[in-house]
């Protein structure tokens, strides 16, 4: 309150703005606990700019393409412009209570008044003006006369004197009078915020408010900022456009003038009001008509009929707004749900109401500005997953209704069968999907929150197959193969218990194997995009893997040649190709390929980045920091907690197998000059810890693999099997003429037999290994020779290997690839691995490949952001 | 004189006498370290038809740092070899003579010097005697010229891909090998013969050791060393063509804006932009000399045909040795 004081001894040097940002923060802290729907958007702007300067700043750019069209008597757009104007005041509303009225509101808004008058004096004009034209002249009259109501004090006192606020303002020249003003300002202020708190708050605008409730309500907003408007309403001249040197001197002068007269009227009304403070809401509640009330509920007057016609008039009305600057996006739900139960109060059939829903799905899916943000849960639960529900519901109970993104807005038949409506029910789901998709990556994983979002996956399962069963009747198999990848991605990651279990023969087509078999193989059969039929097999071979069935899983990644072409697909089909990759080496393992496993995991294992090839987690970057916007990039890419792998499992899986094979292999060739690693991550945990001084027994599961390690090193199998298991190793590897040894049966010995490669026979293989790095080298030459697009086959050659390290892991050893040699010429080139997988500009391209496929939903999102 | 012949009668074989193996020999023996350093001399001799006679040689001073070794060795030559001539013995340069370190001779230096012998001596050849490998029980000694492709090719001193290419040369052309005739005078075989009665059994079959591994690890290493040589060059290469491939893509860009520039000008109605010279923009890149590469690649050949001449000769000696093992396991 000193503040206040202190402000209140006519303090010049008080700054405007200064006052300014602690007023801010309380009312903004209540409007946001109390307006569940509060914009996003609002919240991450507003630590730039305060909210004056940008509903202010809103306001001025309509009014600045307001006057454009009114240069050239685009009467149609005046209309609008005026709508969106009206809009954007109110939702400025918190901010002009506080500031006062702007001045160049209330002058816009004379002037558009004289402009349409004049505008309906010419008469010559009207008549050849087009109908759209002097349709929005009839209707911006009407409306600008009513609005004016409101404002009728401040109009008049405008017109009266209409040159005092026409001044641009600079700072400087604005600090006077705005430090005074906010005097006068603040000293009302405690009062009126006390009464805004109450009024304000069933503006919670849930859904199930009704008009009556707007209407009240906003009318008493409206008052309350009326009544501080008048004193202040230069406050923010700084906002008036235009400003000429010239000029400056005089309204300098006029300036002065004006604020004396100014202080006198303030003298006057501050009496007054501190009088009767209540008197003074009396008054403005009764004067006033609410001006909420023009712009919002109004859907239809009492009398009106509701017929089709009306309602989609109505509906076309609410849709113009979308995508407009200021447009309430909330209300805009709200309104289409109004206007849905009015159609359907009045029984205007299903046609309609299924119309409406689309619009609502598409409003909804507007909502959110951002589309790294998720949806509400509570819009969620409330309003978007019933509204698909039943439309799907009517979808699938009236076939006569044809719904199409090929029917235009003038094909569309509503009044009589077979109805026909424009939109597409596939691509609302789709959406539906990645909407679920992003709420859920929003949780906390180990929320109760998160339990809850999951608990939906159910209906989300439900929608989908309903939607599935529609469109095998209605749809095309374009259509089909996209619900059924939708139905496999969510399918195919579950472990269903039962395909260990003996199914009854009737039930053999219910078995999940059964489900993902038929869907996977209609999309190979009937897909003609690649990534449709990428996907299924990849979800198939997940779902193989993840019900150890070893060799189809396998043997479908081998026909399948991902690892070839894998590099060439976006990026979450590589992290899907990943996670069949770790899901089949971890089958391998449970079955027994050890080899196979330990191939299948290397590559995601040996960059120490299998968190983040696998989606499930952000790992901190030594070179480079990401970018603000590539860090949102990757969470949007991150999978929601309930399809991770593992990663525990994951290594421990990796690191017996490489046990398993490398220390044999070590054993095998110990002799060997050149070292060379299988596996580089196990060699290295194992050096850590022959690094420590003092090895306690194993703990972690690394611990324990490493003391396994070590025990089998020794030959004490016994010692390894207790740590893991395993005892047929030694005499397999006999037998694999992996150890030169024999074994001597009557004496149960095994016989060791060494020989040492002569320094001949070393020389001679390392200018063998030398010789084959030389042809290798040369090829390339002559590969650069034969193609003369240089380019196109170096980065054939010279990314592949990155973009493999870093997505795709092939191991090509084990499916019939191009074996090791490449693999180890690829771990040389090490360096380039740093680089990332989402540098590229592939990244970005999907970016927009994704909003591509429904760019109307998407519309108004990037209208804003850009 | 014989320098005036032409090129028809060119010379086919090359016959030395035995004063002058035994002289390298010795040369190589006393000064070169056992063969590790490189011990150079002078041949002297005169053609005869086709054949270049070889009667004497004689040493170049041993190297020194100095500066003038060049001249000194100039004076030196012209000095000994009037003394040859008061003495009436061949004075006539026609080569010279090297050792060499298992073969390891075909390098820049070697080129450089029998080229310049060539050009003033066209029948010139040089003689490489390889010390290591006359120990294992041959003696090893060539005769090599550089071809008249070669020489050509060399006199422009532009190694580019494309030069090689129109000359015709690869590591297969540029030299060539003459065989030799060894000659002794009737004396010296008279001589020879009555040793070899002298000479004991065990000292005969000296040609007969059946060690192979270091003669062909040495081998191996050397080998080593060149393909990593080629591989470098191999790897420079690939970034010239890549260097020169984008300096390409820029030119190609620069002359379109610039044609599309003008288009433009001339419907403005504007002169054309003047014609710059692209060279000056876009300097050409500097081609990798292709010559030292080559070279290497020759040496490798050489290596290779040692290699398999030496192990052809060892099987045969190995077979031998198990045929004679068997037949005494037999016999006993």
């Amino acid at each position: 309150m000193s503040r206040f004081f202190h402000a209140g001894s006519d303090s010049e040097t008080e700054s405007e703005s200064s006052d300014d940002g602690i007023v801010d923060v309380r009312p903004a802290g209540i409007s946001r606990a109390v307006l569940q729907f509060s914009d996003d958007e609002e919240e991450t702007k507003r630590v730039v700019r305060s909210e004056k300067d940008k509903r202010f700043d809103e306001l001025k750019g309509i009014i600045k393409v307001l006057k454009n069209h009114k240069k050239i008597k685009d009467m149609a757009n005046v209309l609008t412009d005026f709508e969106s104007l009206t809009k954007a005041f109110d939702k400025a509303r918190k901010v002009v209570d506080r500031e006062g009225l702007p001045r160049f509101y209330i002058r816009t808004l004379a002037d558009l008044e004289d402009f349409v008058n004049e505008c309906w004096e010419d008469k010559e004009w009207r008549k050849n003006i087009s109908k759209g034209n002097s349709k929005g002249l009839t209707t911006v009259r009407q409306k600008i006369k009513k609005y004016n109501r409101d404002f009728e004090t401040q109009l008049t006192a405008y017109r009266e004197n209409p040159d005092a606020g026409d001044d641009d303002a600079e700072e400087e020249d604005e600090s006077k009078p705005a430090a005074e003003e906010s005097d006068d300002e603040e000293m009302a202020k405690p009062v009126v915020k006390k009464e805004e708190k109450a009024p304000k708050a069933p503006k919670v605008p849930t859904g199930d408010d009704d008009d009556s409730d707007w209407g009240t309500e906003s009318s008493e907003e409206s008052s309350s900022s009326e009544d501080e408007t008048p004193g202040i309403g230069h406050l923010t001249a700084e906002y008036f456009l235009k400003s000429t040197t010239e000029q400056e001197a005089q309204r300098r002068e006029e300036r002065k003038l004006e604020k004396k007269l100014k202080k006198e009227e303030k003298e006057g009304r501050r009496k007054g009001e501190e009088d009767d403070d209540e008197e003074g809401w009396q008054k403005v509640n009764s004067g006033a008509p609410s001006q909420a009330i023009t712009e919002k509920p109004k859907l239809f007057a009492k009398d009106q009929e509701i017929t089709q016609e009306a309602v989609v008039k109505k509906l076309n009305e609410i849709i113009i707004m979308r995508g407009k600057k200021g447009t309430d996006r909330s209300m805009m739900i709200e309104l289409l749900q109004e206007l849905k139960t009015i159609a359907e109060g009045a029984n205007l059939g299903k046609p309609l109401s299924v119309k409406i829903c689309f619009n609502i799905m598409a409003a909804i899916y507007d909502y959110n500005p951002n589309i790294a943000t998720c949806m509400k849960s509570e819009m969620w639960e409330n309003s978007t997953l019933p509204t698909i529900q039943e439309l799907l519901d009517t979808l699938v109970e009236c076939p006569d209704i044809q719904v199409s993104e090929g029917i235009s807005e003038e094909n569309e038949q509503l009044d009589k069968s077979p109805y026909r409506i424009r939109g597409c029910i596939l691509t609302m789901v789709e959406r539906l999907d990645e909407e679920f998709t992003k709420m859920l990556q929003a949780c906390d994983a180990h929320s109760t929150e998160f339990v809850e979002r999951l608990k939906d996956e159910q209906a989300m399962c439900d929608i989908i197959t309903k939607l599935e069963s529609y469109l095998e009747t209605h749809g095309t198999s374009e259509e089909m193969c996209r619900i059924y990848l939708r139905h496999i991605e969510h399918l195919y990651y579950k472990f269903d218990p039962s395909a260990f279990e003996e199914t009854p023969s009737d039930q053999q087509d219910k078995t999940s194997q059964a489900i993902m078999d038929r869907m996977c193989k209609f999309i190979y059969a009937k897909d003609n995009t690649d990534r449709l039929r990428t996907r299924a097999m990849l979800c198939h071979i997940y779902h193989h893997a993840l019900h150890d069935r070893w060799y189809q899983a396998r043997d479908l990644m081998v026909m399948s040649n991902l690892q070839d072409n894998i590099q060439f697909s976006d990026v979450s089909t590589q992290i899907l190709y990943n996670r069949t990759l770790v899901q089949l080496g971890l089958c391998g393992f449970r079955q027994g390929h050890i080899r196979d496993a330990h191939n299948a995991l290397v590559d995601i294992q040996s960059s120490n980045r299998a968190k983040e090839l696998l989606a499930q987690g952000l790992v901190p970057q030594r070179q480079h920091e990401r970018s603000p916007e590539q860090e949102k990039i990757e969470k949007r890419r991150l999978l929601p907690y309930h399809k991770h792998i593992n990663l525990e499992l994951l290594e421990c899986v990796y690191l017996v197998s490489a046990m398993l094979i490398e220390i044999p292999f070590m054993a095998a060739h110990e002799l060997e000059l050149r070292k060379r690693l299988i596996s580089k991550n196990f060699h290295h945990v194992l050096k850590m810890s022959e690094r420590q001084t003092l090895t306690g027994p194993p703990e972690s599961m690394r611990e324990h693999v490493v003391a396994a390690s070590k025990a089998m090193k020794n030959g004490d199998w016994k010692k390894c099997r207790n740590f893991i298991i395993n005892e047929k190793m030694n005499a397999k590897m006999i037998i694999n003429e992996e150890l030169m040894a024999s074994l001597d049966e009557p004496t149960q010995i095994v016989v060791m037999h060494r020989t040492e490669p002569t320094r001949l026979q070393s020389l001679a293989l390392q200018l063998s290994e030398k010789v084959g790095s030389l042809v290798e080298n040369n090829e390339r030459i002559m590969e650069i020779k034969q193609g003369n697009y240089f380019f196109n086959k170096s980065n054939v050659i010279g990314n592949k290997p990155d973009q493999r390290d870093n997505y795709q892991n092939q191991n090509q050893q084990g499916w019939g690839g191009r074996g090791r040699q490449q693999r180890n010429q690829n771990r040389d080139r090490g360096g380039d691995r740093d680089r990332d997988y989402r540098g590229g500009d592939r990244d970005r391209d999907r970016d927009r490949d994704h909003r591509g496929g429904d760019r109307d939903q998407y519309r108004n999102r990037d209208q804003q952001r850009y | 004189m014989a320098s005036k012949r032409g090129m028809d009668s060119q010379v086919e074989v090359v016959q030395i006498d035995g004063l002058v193996v035994l002289k390298m020999v010795k040369h190589c023996q006393e000064e070169g370290a056992g063969g590790t350093d490189l011990v150079q001399g002078v041949l002297l001799g005169m053609v005869v038809d086709n054949r270049l006679e070889i009667t004497n040689c004689f040493p170049f001073p041993k190297h020194s740092e100095d500066e003038d070794f060049d001249q000194v060795s100039v004076q030196y030559q012209i000095e000994m070899m009037r003394n040859l001539r008061h003495v009436n013995v061949d004075h006539l340069h026609v080569g010279w003579y090297q050792s060499s370190y298992f073969g390891a001779f075909i390098n820049r230096a070697l080129l450089d010097s029998q080229f310049n012998y060539q050009h003033s001596i066209e029948e010139s050849v040089v003689l490489i005697y390889d010390p290591l490998r006359t120990t294992q029980g041959f003696l090893s000694l060539r005769a090599y010229r550089i071809t008249p492709e070669m020489m050509k090719f060399f006199k422009e001193s532009d190694f580019t891909p494309e030069n090689m290419a129109k000359h015709g040369i690869n590591f297969e052309t540029i030299l060539e090998e003459i065989p030799i005739v060894l000659r002794n005078s009737h004396l010296v075989n008279a001589l020879l013969c009555e040793l070899t009665e002298k000479t004991r059994k065990e000292q005969k079959f000296s040609s007969l050791d059946l060690g192979t591994s270091s003669m062909l690890e040495k081998n191996l290493r050397q080998l080593m060393e060149c393909v990593d040589e080629v591989a470098m060059d191999t790897n420079k290469y690939l970034n010239f063509q890549r260097n020169n491939f984008r300096q390409q893509q820029s030119k190609q860009q620069y002359i379109l804006k610039r044609e599309q520039e003008n288009l433009q000008r001339k419907q403005r109605g504007e002169p054309p932009l003047p014609e710059e010279d692209l060279n000056k923009l876009f300097k050409p890149l500097p081609t990798p000399q292709r010559l030292d590469c080559t070279l290497v690649a020759g040496q490798m050949d050489s290596y290779c045909k040692q290699i398999c001449e030496f192990a052809s000769q060892s099987l045969a000696k190995l077979f031998m040795a198990e045929t004679l093992h068997v037949d005494q396991s037999n016999s006993n």
